[in-house]
């Protein structure tokens, strides 16, 4: 069995002392946390070590000696022995380290006092089995902070070795234990060398710290302001909890408006970031943390926008570009419908029909024109109410934006949804009546087609209106593909804009920040590098954090949005569309959230 | 037959017809009884010709219900034959069939009132008249030459599909494909009321008229050969008005449907060479109809 000793490296070059600690449970490996001074009172380490391990709740204790030769300090050997029997362990370490090289010594004492393992002088190949060891330095202040994910290829810990490493049995849970092991002994880091204490320590220790006036104050502000929005947020939620307002044509409308969508979502997440309880594990404080950032960022974005917008009468041009555009497109429709009522392309379509379709679509695209003159006057003023709400944030700017979209293009929806409907009832009506045509029909019972024998006035029916829906179909196909193509280019606009504000509402930004700024604190997996391998000394390797991938950082911290929910594919998105049924933008399954 | 020549050596055990003993006989040793078994047409009947003439006198005068469709759709086309007569011709025909029909018993048998007649005949006329309009814009912008290829291979896999054996209850694709070919072909027609009234005379004749007919050859066996060669006459001569050379065609392959192809049935049938044998699927024999109950 390899014996793996995981050493910090600020303690390389420590005077001699103590090596404090802990024993991996089940695995023969032990991690080296600090290193304490001569001369101490073995009572005091004791005290210490007892009210650190209340502290931390890691079972830290003592593991062994530790050897820096220095001028005047003879006939260490002896007195390091008789350490051993002051702090009994298990195994007790001897390390020494000699002037001049590079490595250091290993021995391992048994409790019975017999000497198992002499790295030494003693080459190690004849008790290979007994006593090899293994150090592995690790910067105890990266590991500290870092946080380890696991992902499927969590064994890929040793095998990205730059120096041909090849550590087995360093699986993912011993290197889990490490990480907790010392990110769970963060108090015994808290004394740095400033601090004049019974005992002298070594570890790794911050600078000392910079007390700032204004982080304080934003501390004990954060509180109260928490509190504050926590109330408004409830008041908020209240307001819409009225019983009017859940009312169903109400309901319905701001459940397709994505303006409501977005300000459900965005409360939402306020309300996950004004809890006043403290984020309990690390996906929860990370999570809390990005929403906290992007809506930060959303904010000032908006507000950009609203600077740029409100400049130099940028309204008003907008609203005057916006009414001839709407009259513009109603008027590409008519000539479209009329071009349609033609007979179009040598295509065999039905007159009467055409006629009649063709008539009833100018006169809805007549009513659309009207209704777009009368609200022109006012156009101006909405779009600088409305443009206000950017202050929330960009991704409200554009959600309006969709709003707008969608409204002004309300005349080619309803042509989609006639169209749409029409060429449904016709598919069913001709499906069903082939059935009937061949002397069958479908059992709903056992979900199959049956023969059946009908009667003549039945066929007779059927047969009749079979030629009749046959001989019409190409008509209306004809203006379902037009009204569906018109449809799918607004269908495409709106899920651009619906795309961009669910990627600033879910990406996560501040995990993104951690990422770049700081790569050790989102951890995929070690590497290890060989640092010294001498024959007759242990083997030395350095230890480094392998920073998550970017693409795993967008699968851990995504904030979850309605498009993680899984939406149609395009296979079913081409039946949807041959058998004539309504598609819209973006399935907001809202009801399936909150469960 | 190698295997069982060797007359000389007579064995003491006999051969037996088992796989499951082992016997003194190569596996391939069959003994004198080899085909004592086999039997020639079992099943066959011998058909006499008359009678053959008779059924196939079915298939030639569902042929001439086409034809005299075809005649009137043309006369009806042409301007010489005005809906308004049509109809009467057709409402007469239809009162003097459905009265036959009440003699012979027909609906009695299937168990129908008088209402459900009327209701079914008010349901067919309301319709047709109802959606003669539409139908006649129906195929405006097809071209004609595509309706004639349509209704023509409707037509045909009417007469392909028809249960010449039962035509009682109508079968549902040839009904349903003579129903198509004659609005494709009264969608051509140059007025609304004449659509009304070839689409009532197609529902005469491809609807109605088997019923009676079948009606006819229970009931009535004699009069069932009249019925088939006045239609069969009435064919051919309402096709010879319009074009003479289409009528002689029609009188040949009636004439070779009707005498030829039972001749030509009856000499396939000596020839008709079946064998049956123990080789054959086992067929059960026994009385099942205790184990139904």
């Amino acid at each position: 069995m390899v014996l793996k000793i995981f050493f910090p490296q600020c303690c390389n070059m420590a005077d001699s002392g103590l090596l404090i600690g802990h024993w991996l449970p089940g695995q023969d490996s032990a991690v080296v946390l600090a290193v304490v001074h001569y001369p101490f009172i073995p009572g005091q380490v004791k005290r210490y070590l007892s009210q650190l391990q209340n502290e931390s709740r890691v079972a830290l204790a003592v593991l062994g000696s530790w050897s820096m030769p220095k001028d005047g300090q003879e006939g260490m050997e002896s007195f390091l022995k008789d350490l051993s029997t002051i702090f009994p362990q298990g195994r007790w370490l001897q390390l020494s380290r000699e002037m001049g090289q590079r490595g250091f010594t290993c021995h391992v004492v048994q409790r019975e006092g017999t000497l198992l393992g002499d790295e030494g002088d003693k080459c190690n190949g004849e008790n290979g089995d007994g006593g090899r060891v293994i150090f592995i330095h690790y910067d105890q202040r990266k590991v500290m902070l870092s946080q380890l994910h696991t992902l499927e290829a969590g064994a890929g810990a040793g095998a990205g070795a730059g120096a041909g490493a090849t550590v087995t049995g360093a699986g993912p849970s011993e290197l889990r234990l490490v990480f907790s092991t010392v990110a769970q002994s963060q108090p015994l880091f808290h004394t740095d060398k400033y601090d004049d204490g019974p005992l002298k320590l070594t570890h790794w220790q911050s600078e000392g710290r910079e007390g700032s006036i204004i982080v304080e104050l934003a501390k004990q502000a954060s509180v109260p302001l928490c509190l504050l929005l926590t109330w408004l947020l409830s008041l908020w939620t209240w307001l819409c909890g009225i019983r009017l307002l859940n009312l169903q044509p109400v309901r319905f409308v701001s459940s397709k408006l994505s303006t409501c969508v977005q300000l459900s979502y965005r409360t939402e997440h306020l309300q996950t970031v004004s809890s006043p309880k403290k984020a309990l594990g690390h996906a929860e404080f990370m999570r809390k943390a990005n929403i906290f950032v992007s809506f930060f960022v959303d904010v000032a974005l908006g507000l950009l926008l609203i600077s740029w917008l409100y400049q130099e009468n940028r309204i008003s041009l907008l609203a005057n570009t916006l009414v001839p555009a709407a009259d513009h497109v109603a008027q590409e429709l008519q000539e479209l419908l009329k071009w349609l009522m033609g007979a179009p392309a040598g295509l065999k379509i039905n007159r009467a029909l055409d006629e009649v379709l063709g008539r009833f679509f100018l006169y809805h695209i007549h009513l659309w024109i009207s209704y777009i003159h009368l609200m022109s006057p006012f156009i101006e003023m909405i779009l600088w109410y409305v443009g206000l709400c950017a202050c929330l944030g960009l991704t409200f700017a554009l959600s309006v934006l969709s709003d707008i979209v969608a409204l002004l293009t309300f005349h080619i929806y309803c042509f989609y949804v006639y169209g749409a409907r029409l060429y449904c009832l016709k598919i069913y009506g001709l499906s069903s009546l082939w059935r009937l045509f061949r002397g069958k029909k479908w059992n709903v019972l056992r979900q199959r087609v049956d023969s059946c024998s009908y009667d003549v006035d039945q066929l007779f029916i059927g047969t009749l209106l079979f030629t009749i829906l046959l001989f019409l179909l190409p008509t209306t196909a004809l203006y379902y593909l037009v009204f569906t193509l018109l449809r799918l280019v607004v269908v495409l606009f709106q899920g651009l804009i619906h795309l961009s504000v669910d990627s600033i509402n879910s990406f996560p930004l501040f995990a993104m920040g951690l990422r770049i700024c700081q790569p050790y604190r989102l951890a995929e997996g070690v590497k290890f590098r060989v640092l010294c391998e001498e024959p007759g000394k242990p083997l030395h390797l350095l230890m480094e954090i392998n920073p998550l991938k970017f693409g795993s950082v967008m699968q851990w911290y995504r904030t979850p949005t309605y498009s993680c929910y899984p939406k149609d594919s395009w296979a079913a998105l081409c039946k949807k569309l041959f058998v004539g049924e309504l598609v819209y933008p973006w399935k907001h399954k809202s009801t399936k959230k909150t469960d | 037959m190698g295997a069982d020549s060797d007359p000389g050596a007579p064995s003491a055990v006999p051969w037996r017809k088992v796989l499951y003993e082992r016997q003194p006989f190569p596996d391939n040793y069959v003994d004198r009884r080899f085909l004592e078994e086999l039997r020639r047409n079992v099943g066959v009947r011998r058909y006499r010709y008359w009678a053959v003439v008779r059924e196939a006198g079915l298939v030639t005068q569902q042929l001439s219900c086409v034809a005299v469709f075809l005649t009137l759709w043309w006369y009806m086309y042409q301007g010489q034959l005005y809906p308004f007569t049509l109809l009467l011709a057709g409402l007469l025909c239809a009162l003097l069939g459905y009265g036959l029909y009440e003699a012979l018993g027909g609906s009695r048998r299937e168990g129908r009132t008088r209402l459900a007649d009327l209701q079914s005949a008010a349901i067919f006329l309301a319709f047709t008249f109802g959606f003669s309009p539409v139908l006649k814009t129906l195929t405006e912008s097809v071209s004609t030459d595509t309706v004639y290829a349509m209704s023509a291979l409707m037509l045909l896999a009417h007469l392909v599909t028809f249960p010449y054996a039962q035509p009682s209850p109508p079968g549902s694709l040839s009904l349903n494909a003579a129903l198509f070919g004659s609005v494709c072909l009264a969608s051509r027609l140059p007025g609304a009321l004449h659509t009304f009234a070839m689409l009532t005379c197609a529902l005469l004749v491809f609807a109605l008229w088997p019923c009676l007919l079948h009606s006819l050859r229970d009931r009535a066996p004699r009069g069932f050969p009249w019925a088939a060669a006045l239609v069969s006459l009435g064919g051919v001569g309402g096709l010879a008005s319009q074009s003479p050379g289409g009528a002689l065609l029609l009188a040949l392959a009636q004439l070779t449907l009707t005498l030829l192809c039972p001749l030509l049935l009856l000499w396939l049938q000596e020839h008709k060479d079946n064998i049956h044998g123990p080789w054959d699927e086992a067929e059960i024999h026994e009385d099942l109809s205790r184990f139904l109950q």
